[in-house]
């Protein structure tokens, strides 16, 4: 046999030049996949927890006791700014939510509930525990009383009867304030879910008035407490914008984000003050 | 005498007795005779019947369809989770209240439900020759200690049961609790202000006390008891404590002087473990109510309990600091009010929130020892950060969080 051509010799290493190639291709871009995996994962681990923000809340307003610490209330966080949730904010403002002791006058609550209701700063008769002196003695509270028998009658011992009380009492006297309240802010919580696609945050203030919204997507945010918050004589409402930038709780803690009911040119607040009303 | 005799034989002889019976006397005896018999009967029925029933029989349900044979040890164990028994509701079979009064001193669902919730399906697992071969019918060790014709004795339902009745051996549970903390913090008072003759603390470490009885499943903490000073100063914050209390039942080892403070034997807070803790709202008309168990028990695959939460500063004491740990709950908790679930939740107390007061730059009363700084000093000496932390957490390269809430 003939041994090959040059021409046959040339086809063969133009053959083979293109596998070749491929390797040189496959490996430049192994090393490039690599490189660049690397860098993305160093740049994920680094990422630090600061690529989340944080917003410290603290909460007061001025009442004629001097400055007070807003203690346990709810502050809520909406995406977008005050602009972008114009609508739902209209809807704030214009609310007329009965006051604690109106709503109670209105379902025939005796004097003596509305003070143990106001005493605690409760809502409702599920807050505190209900003691022995609000079931008999100067302090009593009727609705208790009649609770307490109900509840005596079926559960037989005083001391679960006492504890359990709060099974034994009408609806409305239960819990009704604090249920027609959480109606009204349900509904604002998915409208504000409707409009801005994502679920808004909820933190509660503790008895400094201070509280911490964590882990947040940075962005421009609504902060407000949706239903006026009541005082020993008026309702704040709060609708206030701030800018989220990725920090951590730290340096959060330093710049804590100041609510008052007085004028803060450095915070972007509209606050609705109103006393509150008289009830018949 | 022979022993048979002819039937004349037999009538003569009746006859010789048939003047006693139209004799005055016997005429009026007959009917006591009689009704002494009725009663004697009934009795003798009566005691063999309540020998065999344990329990009252209650009203008869609909028939429900009988599960198919099988094999004994299928029916060892009780799975909530299967097509049929997740076709029934949590009332089909427990009754709220079961015979409450001999478990507890309120009304709950305190023991296993009646034999009928189960036999009204399972008639073939408990009554068949087959599954009285061996120890006797598998299915009687779901709810019982041995599976006996007389066996009484029940494993301890829920937990924790004061019954003193035993424990199975693997703890595994179907249900996991699901407790909104942040619906709770809404309509919870912050700030409970003891009155009357037993503050509400000193309340709160009895009924821990009480728990400690109760719990006998730590393994990693020595027991240990002391009597802790009632002190009216240090607020109560009823938001959280009506449902923890200091937990005796856990303890560690107290700290040698000077650091030593009593309340680090009993460093954390308890967790509510019986109905009674719910029921307070939840027994009737506030939702969820007593009888509507999957309220709060969402069904697991499996889940273990856990009864004791992994502990990071394990050394924190929440009654301790010298008394100065006054802050509230949720000051140094700081997600804990916006918890909707209790999956996946943690103690979640940033450093930060220790860092307010122990740290170099804060003028406290504290002695140096206790503060971040000198803890961070003590890892680059010894390698272990001792006052807040056990060994297995302290041994740790401290996170870079640590640096930076002390800078």
């Amino acid at each position: 046999m003939k041994g090959k051509s040059p021409k046959e010799k040339g086809k063969r290493s133009s053959a083979k030049t293109p596998r070749f190639a491929f390797g040189k291709t496959l490996r430049t871009g192994f090393v490039f996949s690599f490189l660049l995996f690397t860098f993305s994962f160093l740049l994920f681990a680094q990422a630090p927890q600061s690529a989340r923000g944080v917003v410290r809340l603290k909460v007061r307003y001025k009442s004629a006791a001097g400055m007070k610490d807003l203690p346990r209330k709810r502050f809520f966080l909406i995406a977008g700014s005050l602009d972008q949730n114009k609508s739902l904010l209209e809807k704030l403002k214009a609310l007329n939510e009965p006051s604690l002791e109106c709503f109670y006058r209105s379902h025939g609550a005796s004097p003596a509930l509305i003070k143990w209701l106001r005493d605690g700063d409760c809502e409702s008769v599920y807050c505190r525990e209900v003691e022995d002196k609000y079931l008999s003695g100067a302090e009593a509270v009727p609705e208790f009383q009649k609770a307490f028998e109900q509840a005596l009658t079926e559960l037989k011992d005083r001391e679960v009867a006492r504890r359990w009380l709060p099974n034994y009492l009408a609806p409305e006297l239960r819990s009704g304030f604090y249920d027609q309240k959480q109606k009204t802010i349900q509904a604002l919580v998915s409208e504000a879910e409707t409009t801005t696609k994502t679920s808004p945050m909820s933190i509660m203030t503790d008895r400094k008035g201070t509280a911490y919204l964590t882990n947040i997507e940075p962005g421009i945010y609504t902060i407000s407490n949706l239903v006026a918050s009541e005082t020993e004589k008026t309702s704040i409402l709060w609708i206030c914008e701030r800018e989220v930038k990725a920090t951590d709780l730290g340096t959060a803690m330093k710049r804590p984000m100041i609510l008052s009911n007085e004028n803060d040119p450095k915070v972007k607040c509209e606050v609705i003050e109103k006393p509150l009303p008289v009830c018949n | 005498m022979p022993p048979v005799r002819g039937l004349r034989e037999i009538n003569k002889m009746l006859a010789s007795y048939r003047h006693l019976a139209l004799t005055a006397l016997s005429r009026a005896l007959w009917p006591c005779v009689i009704v002494l018999f009725f009663i004697g009967g009934t009795g003798i029925v009566g005691s063999i019947a309540a020998q065999t029933r344990r329990r009252p029989r209650p009203s008869q349900p609909a028939p429900q369809t009988q599960a198919p044979r099988g094999s004994a040890t299928r029916y060892s164990a009780f799975l909530h989770s299967s097509d049929k028994h997740k076709s029934l509701g949590c009332n089909e079979c427990h009754k709220i209240p079961t015979a409450w009064t001999a478990k507890r001193n309120f009304p709950d669902a305190a023991d296993f439900p009646d034999h009928d919730a189960c036999v009204r399906c399972h008639r073939q697992q408990f009554f068949t020759r087959q599954a009285m071969i061996g120890t006797g019918p598998t299915i009687c060790t779901v709810c019982h200690v041995r599976a006996a014709p007389r066996e009484d004795a029940r494993f301890a339902f829920g937990k924790p049961n004061n019954s003193a009745q035993q424990a199975k051996a693997k703890d595994e549970r179907q249900f996991m609790i699901e407790f909104p903390h942040d619906k709770h913090q809404n309509v919870i008072a912050w700030l409970h202000v003891p009155t009357g003759a037993q503050p509400s603390r000193l309340r709160g470490l009895r009924q821990a006390r009480t728990l400690a009885l109760q719990s006998n499943e730590r393994t990693r903490f020595v027991s240990a008891s002391f009597s802790v000073p009632l002190d009216d100063k240090k607020p109560d914050y009823n938001n959280c404590s009506i449902c923890h209390q200091t937990d005796m039942s856990l303890a560690i080892v107290a700290l040698a002087a000077p650091n030593a403070d009593p309340a680090m034997l009993h460093p954390f807070k308890s967790m509510p473990r019986t109905h009674d803790s719910c029921f307070n709202c939840h027994w009737k008309n506030q939702k969820p109510i007593a009888t509507d168990c999957a309220g709060c028990h969402k069904a697991a695959a499996t889940f273990v309990a856990e009864l004791g939460r992994k502990r990071i500063s394990a050394k924190f004491a929440h009654e301790g600091g010298k008394g100065e740990h006054v802050a509230e709950c949720t000051t140094c908790h700081i997600n804990i009010t916006r918890a909707s679930t209790t999956r996946g939740l943690t103690p979640d107390v940033p450093v930060n929130a220790c860092a307010s007061c122990h740290r170099d730059s804060k003028k406290t009363t504290y002695p140096k020892a206790v503060t971040i700084e000198t803890e961070l000093e003590q890892f680059k000496t010894t390698g272990n950060c001792t006052y807040c932390h056990t060994e297995d957490v302290g041994k740790k390269k401290p996170p870079p969080s640590h640096d930076a809430a002390v800078q």
